[in-house]
């Protein structure tokens, strides 16, 4: 996995609506756009079992250090497969699952990854026992499954927008599934566009 | 899945332009008559029965409608009815389970075919099947564009197809024909016909068979597996008296087609269909008609699919329909200008199919009237409604009227507006299947309370999309209200130029839906009522006969079919796509939706049919035309957009040549698909050129 940071300044507007008033202002922490490229996610499944066996390390990853970590606090989302999970709500009951120790939730809306400039509060939800907050399932959630092609895509114009476990915000658009981006290559491959709000309480991109 | 895909594709994919073979049959009698007649009279004469239910001068009727003659069928040397469909304007063949006919920018779900007025049935998925159909006994085919339930109930949404067959003629006379070509392909036909005084017997069998063929020669399968069929058919007429006549029709048709999906599985698809056709007529008097109508039909399909290895069991299905229909009709005439035509009906139906819990049966009595008359010279008004009851869902009322005013002698406006219906089919209402190997499941919408309820007691149920409560009315049929208006005109009797616009709204279209999701992360699916669509354009056909001998002709259709709510989704820039995986996304705009899939903007025809008497040798050429479509949604946003990967726009090519040496002795030589067309990627039912001979013997 490779990660590429790009400091573009976006945090300007936020500091030009504050920049009248008083010189106490905190200094507000650029906010900066990065890549995630081929973060692997493997997933074995066993279909001899009925139903199916389905195992694998779920691979988490931190945004405000932008790496995948093997802390078991210290993380937001954790991948395996199709499957995105956050630190926080209850436990699927799944082997190999992660126990959720933060307070991270998520929901996906429909836009450009551009135009999404700011969270909505009301629209958090957590992991539950019944359904992840990125819910699976193809065309539910942020890939489409061609059942003819067995292609998985990256649905277009799904933004997945994040509330980190320690209740910071960032937003992710997963562009492909497949290793460098080539359907022709292994899956399971991650390549996604992030934007992290490292400044706490901050609810703008 | 793609074995699924594969297999389906496999099955029947293969007679689309497909020519194999196929001779025309015809009668002695009609060969020494074709080379005397002159084209003149021969449109003159021309009359259609499927419009009006009553027989009509075709140019006179103020519907849009064509015929296509026998003549022109024994000419290019065709054999099945997709053939010949797919050369008309406006019309093309679409494969998805079997070549259906794309009419007006609709599927084959909603054009009824007839055969002698009588409808044709088997739509496993929704298509019905055109290449079942040999046109070695075919009189003539007749094509009604436009809503037409006011007369034939369910299906008529986008018109009707009528395949008249031929009827006993006087004398005694018989044929052979025999065609072979390019991938071993044979078919054989004959006739035997008898009729003296009062009774009349015609016997046609057919038999056609290919090895099919392989565009894909990357893996061990063949694009299409071969297959043989067989039709015969009977007709006895017996005239009472010059105002009493009785008929009795059978056909029976039989399938066999190797099904090798993947390399491990091999099988066969067998079809099985039959259909008697029995027709009283009383004359009462000039004025009174009486016509009694009873018809009976199954079609019946059986696969299996076994290991290759070992040859044992893997998979097999079947599908059962039976239609029984009894019908009275009488027609009144008071005067030469007025004309009533009156149907009282009830159709009986019932399935029978693998991942059906139970076997259900449609009753469905109906009653029709028409009225046509000419109030004034130059005016023909159409008026007409039909009811149909059901004992499954709504019942339908079905209203149209057409007129057509002649301005001068040369030019002629006509228009019509017509309700058309296609009821829900039995596997929206009944089917209850999950995939075996992927494990998604669909549902019939009346099963959906029991089906689901059994899910949840199973815990396969994780969340309930759309709740149950929604599946304890009744799906409502599909309908439409179509809209035509042309003008004819013709400066001389050589030159004719028709056109013609149309817009078809379709509301209450029945589309898939996932109503549920399954423990196993796949969906559960169900038929409601979703869509709104529309398809409207215009079509254009020209005829010039600058000599008793040549023929041309030309035809265009330009459409637009879209999804009104797809169109909004645009407008209201819900709607994303990529240029290549790994870029970001963008909004699309309105101008990025390109419509429903499978059409093509444009389709165009042109034909030359040319006859050198002197050596009794007559040719044709003719070109099909369609511009690029899309299959499929390569970018995954349930849209057809423009930047999805589309089938580039194409033109086939077919030449055929006949010599007749004698009254019994006609000898024909063709190539379909001159240029070798092939497109491996996307169309696995065009098998590249075809070059033919062809034999018939009359005596």
């Amino acid at each position: 996995m490779k990660t590429f940071k790009i400091s573009i300044l976006l945090a300007i507007s936020i500091l030009g609506l504050s920049s009248c008033s008083d010189d106490d202002d905190p200094v507000l922490l650029d906010v900066e756009s990065s890549q995630v490229t081929n973060l692997h996610a493997e997933q074995t499944s066993d279909y001899t079992t009925s139903p199916p066996t389905v195992a694998g390390e779920f691979i988490k990853f931190d945004f405000s250090s932008g790496n995948t970590t093997e802390s078991s606090t210290d993380w937001d989302i954790a991948f395996r497969g199709t499957s995105i999970l956050v630190n926080g709500g209850e436990a699927m009951g799944l082997v190999s699952e992660p126990e959720r120790t933060g307070e991270a939730a998520a929901y996906i809306v429909d836009d450009t990854f551009a135009s999404v400039l700011s969270i909505s509060e009301g629209s958090f939800v957590q992991d539950s026992a019944e359904e992840f907050a990125i819910t699976s399932g193809s065309g539910n959630g942020w890939y489409t499954y061609d059942s003819t092609t067995h292609i998985i895509t990256a649905t277009a114009g799904k933004i997945l927008v994040f509330r980190t476990a320690d209740g910071h915000f960032a937003k992710v658009e997963i562009l492909s599934y497949y290793y460098d981006g080539d359907t022709s290559n292994d899956s399971q491959y991650y390549t996604f566009n992030y934007v992290y709000q490292p400044n706490e309480g901050v609810t703008t991109f | 899945m793609s074995n699924l895909l594969r297999m389906i594709l496999n099955k029947n994919v293969f007679f689309i332009y497909f020519s194999i073979l196929l001779s025309v049959s015809s009668f002695g009698q009609e060969i020494v008559r074709s080379s005397i007649d002159s084209t003149y009279t021969e449109e003159l004469d021309e009359v259609i029965v499927t419009a009006t239910r009553t027989t009509r001068q075709l140019s006179s009727l103020p519907l849009q409608a064509h015929i296509v003659t026998n003549k022109e069928i024994k000419n290019i040397n065709s054999l099945r009815l997709s053939d010949i469909i797919n050369e008309q304007t406006g019309l093309t063949i679409v494969q998805d389970h079997g070549d259906g006919v794309q009419m007006q920018g609709l599927d084959s779900d909603y054009t009824l075919v007839l055969i002698d007025g009588a409808p044709l049935i088997g739509r496993t998925a929704g298509t019905l099947d055109l290449s079942r159909v040999t046109v070695g006994n075919i009189q003539q085919i007749e094509i009604v564009k436009g809503a037409t339930s006011s007369l034939y109930g369910s299906e008529a949404l986008a018109g009707v197809i009528n395949i008249i067959t031929k009827n006993p003629q006087q004398g005694f006379g018989g044929n052979l024909g025999y065609r072979y070509g390019t991938l071993n392909s044979h078919d054989i036909s004959t006739t035997l016909n008898y009729k003296k005084n009062k009774l009349g017997i015609s016997g046609f069998a057919n038999g056609n068979s290919t090895d099919g063929y392989d565009l894909n020669e990357s893996d061990d399968l063949q694009t299409v597996d071969p297959y043989h069929n067989y039709t015969f058919n009977l007709k006895v007429g017996y005239d009472f008296s010059e105002n009493t006549s009785l008929s009795l029709s059978g056909r029976y048709f039989t399938e066999n087609q190797d099904y090798i999906p993947t390399e491990d599985l091999a099988g066969k698809n067998r079809i099985n269909e039959w259909n008697a056709h029995l027709k009283f007529n009383e004359k009462f008097n000039e004025k009174w008609n009486g016509y009694l109508d009873f018809y009976t039909t199954r079609y019946k399909t059986d696969s299996y699919l076994n290991y290759t290895e070992d040859d044992s069991y893997y998979s097999d299905s079947f599908f059962d329909q039976i239609m029984l229909r009894p019908e009275v009709r009488i027609a009144f005439e008071p005067s030469k200008n007025h004309s009533f035509i009156a149907g009282v009906g009830w159709t009986h139906e019932s399935l029978d199919r693998t991942d059906f819990s139970n076997k259900p049966i449609f009753d469905a009595p109906y009653v029709y009237l028409q009225y046509d008359s000419k109030p004034i010279e130059n005016l023909n008004v159409i008026l007409g409604a039909r009811f149909d009851a059901h004992n499954k869902y709504e019942s339908q009322f079905s209203p149209k009227a057409a007129l057509r005013y002649e301005i001068t002698d040369e030019i002629a406006i006509k228009g019509s507006v017509g309700y058309g219906y296609k009821a829900p089919d039995f596997r929206q209402l009944y089917l209850d299947f999950t995939n075996s190997t992927v494990g998604y499941t669909v549902i019939g919408y009346n099963r959906v309370p029991n089906v689901i309820e059994e899910l949840e007691e199973a815990g396969q149920i994780t969340t309930i999309v759309a709740p149950v409560t929604e599946f304890n009315g009744n799906l409502k049929a599909e309908n439409s209200l179509g809209f035509n208006l042309g003008i004819q005109y013709k400066p001389s009797t050589s030159l004719s130029f028709e056109i013609n616009a149309f817009r078809n709204n379709i509301h209450d279209l029945i589309d898939t839906q996932v109503i549920a999701t399954k423990t196993n992360g796949q969906n559960v699916y169900s038929y409601i009522n979703i869509n709104e669509v529309y398809t409207q354009g215009v079509e254009i056909n020209t005829t010039y006969r600058p000599s008793r001998n040549l023929t041309l002709s030309a035809g265009y259709q330009l459409l637009y079919a879209k999804d009104k709510s797809a169109v909004n989704a645009f407008e209201n820039g819900e709607i994303f796509a990529r240029l290549n995986t790994g870029s970001p996304s963008f909004h699309l705009q309105k101008e990025d939706y390109f419509g429903l899939y499978n059409r093509s903007r444009h389709m165009a025809n042109g034909k030359v049919f040319y006859n050198h008497p002197k050596s009794k040798i007559d040719a044709n050429l003719r070109i099909t035309y369609r511009s690029k479509y899309g299959i499929y949604d390569t970018n995954n946003n349930n849209y057809l957009d423009d930047y999805d990967s589309f089938v580039d726009g194409f033109a086939i090519c077919d030449l055929a040549m006949n010599k007749t040496f004698s009254e019994h002795l006609r000898l024909g030589f063709g190539v379909d698909n001159l240029f070798d067309f092939t497109d491996s990627d996307y169309i696995t039912s065009i098998p590249g050129r075809l070059i033919y001979v062809k034999l018939n013997i009359n005596f």
